[in-house]
């Protein structure tokens, strides 16, 4: 009986880390998703609207899902609190603190890139930048599809194997 | 009637100590954190007399305090010497505009190619450098290299010596022209008479009244997000930032002002359209630059102004007993032969 109890929990644990592997696939796409259109807003913002990007960021925030809400209102907030610091810097510190967001680092180094522009410029060239990071986010998202669809099942499949061999070997 | 030499009520007035709480609360937050220590550091009296605060990148950081006293900061306070003083770097020009914009260039592009910002208090801060020319046109800076923080000062009162003069019987304002050469105080003066018209000084008889401004370069009513940082009064409509012509127009149509103050007249599309608010039986208060009625009435453009007798009152400001100084009030209104110089009211 207890044997076969370890066995189960073994192949569940293993099953788990799989399908945590396939699902970080998954909310990496969700992620650049929520990206693309908090980076929209803004550009309505800023083109359009002529917001000040404190203003811009919460407003865009309390339309956003979650991480991207709470990264964009922790800028604005920084941005009242320091309106001497650039808005890059506190971008920068804001990215650097979430490590868990399932971002790949090439995700990053486009937002990352964004934030040292935003707000540098006139309206035409914000909305330059922000087309520019747009256009790769498009292009990461569909990276990123094709690498869920490859892995994220083979993680599936991968984890109950691992799990069943490692009771076999066990049991 | 004459006021001749009679200074208007000067901003050395004002409370010093309320001047340097101002300019801790409105000024200190927006210096690039090196430098803020500097100025946190000077005697409260010193700060309360401060006029300008400039920034030179690769030059000591300067003051001017009023009385026309030329300083600099050093690590110990304000020194005369310049190579004793605490330099600027380009980071310090950077983190100033920055924290100027609030990290949004782009909701300030027409300031910013105009070349000044107004701050919440109505402070302003002037700037130049190199310039991105498009067509002809300067389009913005490119990199900026010098910063003028100019400390709002308000000065109610300003125009307790003029305005008794400016009445007709019945309590009606009458037309106005502000002549003076630049640095007189006639921003001063259109302000606190804007002020004093809306708000309406019973002992004068005068009842308040809608007043419009149209505030081209932002200097009489230092609108911030379109809201006055000085007291302009409660029955005043602002059109900031906007060209003359058509905010005289706009604000005919739209806002029904009764008297309409505006600055620094001199361009024929300007004075055309204040031709017609004055036909149009609004009152216009204006100023124009010039040291004397016979300056101002030789200039081509101000002409149709002086020829069409569209004023009937000249205030003629200098800096004779210090900035905002009197030198006369000229009756505009009886007949006259063009190009004779009017007489004092008597």
């Amino acid at each position: 009986m207890g044997s076969r109890l370890g066995a189960a929990l073994v192949l569940a644990a293993a099953a788990l880390l799989g399908a945590t592997v396939a699902r970080a696939y998954e909310e990496r796409l969700r992620t650049l998703r929520v990206w693309q259109g908090a980076l929209s807003m803004l550009m309505t913002e800023i083109v359009y609207g002529s917001t000040p990007l404190p203003e811009a960021l919460q407003r865009v925030a309390r339309h956003t899902s979650s991480p991207v809400a709470e990264f964009l209102a922790d800028v604005g907030t920084a941005l009242h609190a320091q309106p001497a610091t650039p808005a890059g810097e506190l971008w920068r510190r804001a990215a650097a603190g979430r490590p868990g967001w399932c971002l790949a680092p090439e995700d990053e180094a486009v937002l990352v890139e964004l934030g040292s522009c935003l707000g540098q410029s006139a309206a035409a060239d914000q909305e330059r930048h922000l087309r520019r990071a747009l256009a790769q986010l498009a292009h990461l998202h569909d990276q990123a599809e094709a690498q869920r669809d490859a892995h994220g099942r083979l993680w599936r499949y991968l984890g109950l194997c691992a799990g069943g061999c490692l009771v076999l070997l066990l049991y | 009637m004459a006021a001749h030499g009679h200074p208007l009520r000067r901003v050395d007035d004002a409370d010093p100590a309320a001047v340097a709480r101002r300019i801790d609360r409105e000024i200190l937050p927006y210096l690039p954190p090196r430098l803020r220590p500097l100025l946190a550091a000077l005697p409260a009296v010193q700060r309360g007399r401060l006029v300008e605060i400039r920034l030179r990148i690769g030059q000591p950081m300067a003051a001017l305090l009023q009385g026309d006293e030329h300083w600099f900061f050093g690590a110990g306070g304000l020194v005369q010497d310049p190579r004793q003083g605490v330099q600027v770097t380009a980071e310090d020009g950077a983190r100033l505009l920055v924290a100027l914009t609030r990290s949004s260039v782009y909701a300030l592009e027409e300031e910013f190619r105009q070349g000044y910002i107004t701050l919440p208090g109505g402070h302003r801060v002037g700037f130049c450098g190199e310039a991105a020319v498009e067509q002809g046109q300067p389009r913005t800076w490119r990199h900026v290299g010098a910063f003028n923080i100019r400390i709002a000062r308000p000065v109610p009162g300003a125009a307790d010596g003029v305005l008794p003069r400016l009445l007709a019987p019945g309590g009606r304002v009458r037309s106005t022209l502000v002549v003076s050469p630049p640095a007189c105080g006639k921003t001063t003066l259109l302000r606190d008479l804007a002020r004093q018209i809306s708000w309406g000084v019973p002992s004068l008889g005068l009842a308040g009244t809608t007043v419009a401004v149209v505030d081209e370069r932002s200097e009489i009513a230092a609108c911030y997000q379109g809201v006055p940082q000085y007291d302009v009064g409660p029955r005043t409509d602002v059109c900031d930032r906007c060209p003359k012509a058509f905010a005289i127009g706009q604000l005919l149509r739209a806002m029904a002002p009764r008297v309409l103050i505006t600055d620094e007249v001199g361009a024929a599309p300007d004075v055309a359209a204040l031709l017609e608010a004055v036909h149009a039986g609004v009152t216009v208060i204006a100023s124009v630059h010039g040291a004397s009625w016979a300056q101002v009435a030789a200039r081509p453009a101000l002409r149709p102004l002086v020829e069409t007798a569209a004023f009937e009152r000249a205030v003629l400001l200098s800096r004779r007993r210090g900035p905002g100084t009197v030198e006369a009030i000229l009756d505009l209104a009886p007949p006259r032969r063009a190009g004779i110089t009017p007489a004092p009211d008597p």
